[in-house]
């Protein structure tokens, strides 16, 4: 220790108290003071600990009374998620054999498809849709619904490339052989190609969850009523803002993590016995 | 079996002809297979063997030539016809290609259960049945990474018999086999020939083609150079080219065996 001088307060260095104490702080430990500046300082020192706990005491109360709206959103945040993943999942696989089996003409048209929903900001895409597209075929649909389309479709773009990749891993003589066996091609891809490509796929795949997690945040403007845009109307009229957006991030990270487990889990109990891992 | 089936090939491939671009990978390859015989393709890698037994199922589309199963002439366009003549022709491959994701029962089952529409019970028991015919009874419960080289290939070779074929075409099945593991498949192989399955079969091993064929036939660069009865083709073979590849295949692999 290079400082020999004996303290009562802590240093700098490690301090230990809310910023808004340093001056305090400050004048305590330089000590130049008279006993009432002493006695001036600490009742400083000591006022705004209390308000840092005050303050946080608020947070806390703020959060508590907004949780159980917000894990409401959960419910509906989990909703967005799973539709948009199934959509994307079943559009997906489709894309997914066109592009790699498909004549030249579904590849160009799948190839489009990917193109668009990939390249256009969700944001856009969900007022294009709900404000302009649905409304434009007077399709009457919740913001909820459009979401989830939304989400799909988009999803189904990124989800066409994870499986692509897995088919794509496959050994050719996999087909070969099952045609050989008298199977259609709609059999031999159903059948031995997609139980295994898809196998493949599952690592991608929980990436795509967590995308899709992430992104259904976004459906906050369109009014639906899912974990972030339950914080921002709690936030908005109580001015806690920072631990409303913090519980929200929470939840999200929670959900992420809860969501990669159980794909782990997932992968773990479809691994085929000594073969890929 | 009547007179007349005899007399009709079991297999017969008029003038098949196979381009990629420029290149013609078979040309004009015509044969016929008679009832419990056995061809055997010979000659160096590259030379249009796997191409012609792949054109022989139209797993490859042959640009030109006909393909007849006793005496009915396949139209590959017409895809019921195609995939009911692929369930009578049997194909070995090299590599097994036996379908990964699925146990060795579950290898040999899923085209009865899928393709022959068999019921779930039907097709185990044939399915069980097939394996302990090439001797894997205690292993049907594997998956293929869990086999070895040779137990995954009798494992091909069962699940092509229990499609009930008519014939086989066996694309150089014991190629990526350990030279230990060759002889389990040799010898189900032969078995297969003992009991009259007609076979096409394309391999480097001299001594069980000389063993096995009826006929061999070499070919190199996509056509049939030379054929005629092993004892003809490996000793006494009139083409030039065809009795250096003999010989020096009996150099190569003559001795192991």
């Amino acid at each position: 220790m290079a400082s020999v001088r004996p303290e009562v307060y802590p240093q700098d260095s490690w301090r230990v108290y809310p910023p808004s104490a340093a001056p305090a702080v400050q004048r305590l430990v330089k000590g130049d003071q008279g006993i009432e500046g002493r006695v001036e300082a600490e009742r400083e020192f000591s006022d705004s600990l209390a308000r840092v706990i005050s303050s946080m005491q608020e947070y806390l109360t703020a959060v508590g009374d907004a949780l159980p709206y917000l894990l409401q959103g959960v419910l509906v945040t989990m909703g967005l998620v799973v539709g948009a993943m199934g959509l994307g999942l079943a559009l997906g696989i489709m894309l997914a054999v066109g592009l790699v089996y498909g004549p030249p003409w579904i590849r160009r048209l799948f190839n489009l498809y990917v193109w668009f929903f990939r390249g256009v900001p969700l944001l856009v895409l969900l007022f294009l849709f709900y404000f302009g597209l649905f409304t434009l075929v007077g399709i009457n649909i919740s913001a909820f619904n459009a979401a989830v389309i939304v989400l799909g479709l988009i999803s189904a773009a990124y989800q066409s490339q994870i499986f692509r990749g897995g088919i794509l891993s496959l050994p050719e003589g996999q087909l070969k052989a099952a045609r050989a066996l008298g199977m259609s091609e709609t059999k031999a891809i159903l059948f031995i190609i997609l139980p295994q490509a898809l196998r493949l796929s599952i690592p991608g795949w929980s990436n795509e969850y967590s995308i899709i997690l992430k992104d259904s945040a976004v459906a906050y403007a369109l009014g639906v009523a899912e974990v972030m845009a339950r914080a921002h109307f709690v936030a908005s009229r109580t001015y806690q803002h920072l631990p409303l957006y913090f519980t929200a991030g929470v939840i999200f990270l929670i959900l992420t993590y809860l969501g990669t487990k159980a794909l782990r889990v997932l992968e773990q109990r479809v691994r085929i016995p000594g073969y890929m891992r | 079996m009547n007179a007349m089936e005899q007399q009709t090939p079991i297999l017969k491939v008029e003038r098949l002809t196979k381009r990629y671009g420029s290149k013609e990978v078979v040309r004009e390859v015509s044969f016929e297979l008679n009832h419990g015989e056995i061809k055997v393709l010979m000659g160096p890698s590259g030379g249009g063997k796997s191409t012609l037994l792949q054109c022989i199922n139209f797993l490859v589309i042959p640009d030109e030539g006909r393909v007849w199963l006793e005496g009915k002439e396949i139209l590959h366009s017409q895809k019921k016809e195609l995939y009911a003549y692929r369930q009578k022709v049997g194909m070995i491959f090299q590599d097994f290609n036996l379908f990964d994701h699925l146990t060795a029962l579950r290898n040999v089952e899923i085209a009865l259960l899928k393709v022959r529409k068999m019921s779930k019970i039907e097709a185990r028991d044939r399915a069980v049945g097939e394996l302990e015919r090439v001797g894997l009874k205690e292993h049907i419960q594997k998956y293929p990474a869990q086999l070895s080289g040779g137990q995954k290939q009798r494992v091909s070779i069962a699940r092509a018999l229990a499609m009930d074929p008519k014939v086989m075409l066996l694309d150089e099945p014991t190629s990526a086999l350990d030279p230990e593991l060759i002889t389990e498949v040799l010898s189900v192989i032969r078995a297969l020939g003992a009991e009259g399955m007609p076979m096409i079969l394309a391999t480097h091993q001299i001594e069980f083609a000389s063993d096995l064929a009826d006929e061999i036939v070499f070919m190199e660069d996509g056509a049939v150079v030379e054929s005629g009865p092993p004892a003809r083709i490996l000793s006494q073979a009139e083409c030039a080219r065809t009795r250096e590849f003999c010989s020096k295949l009996t150099g190569l692999y003559g001795e192991g065996r």
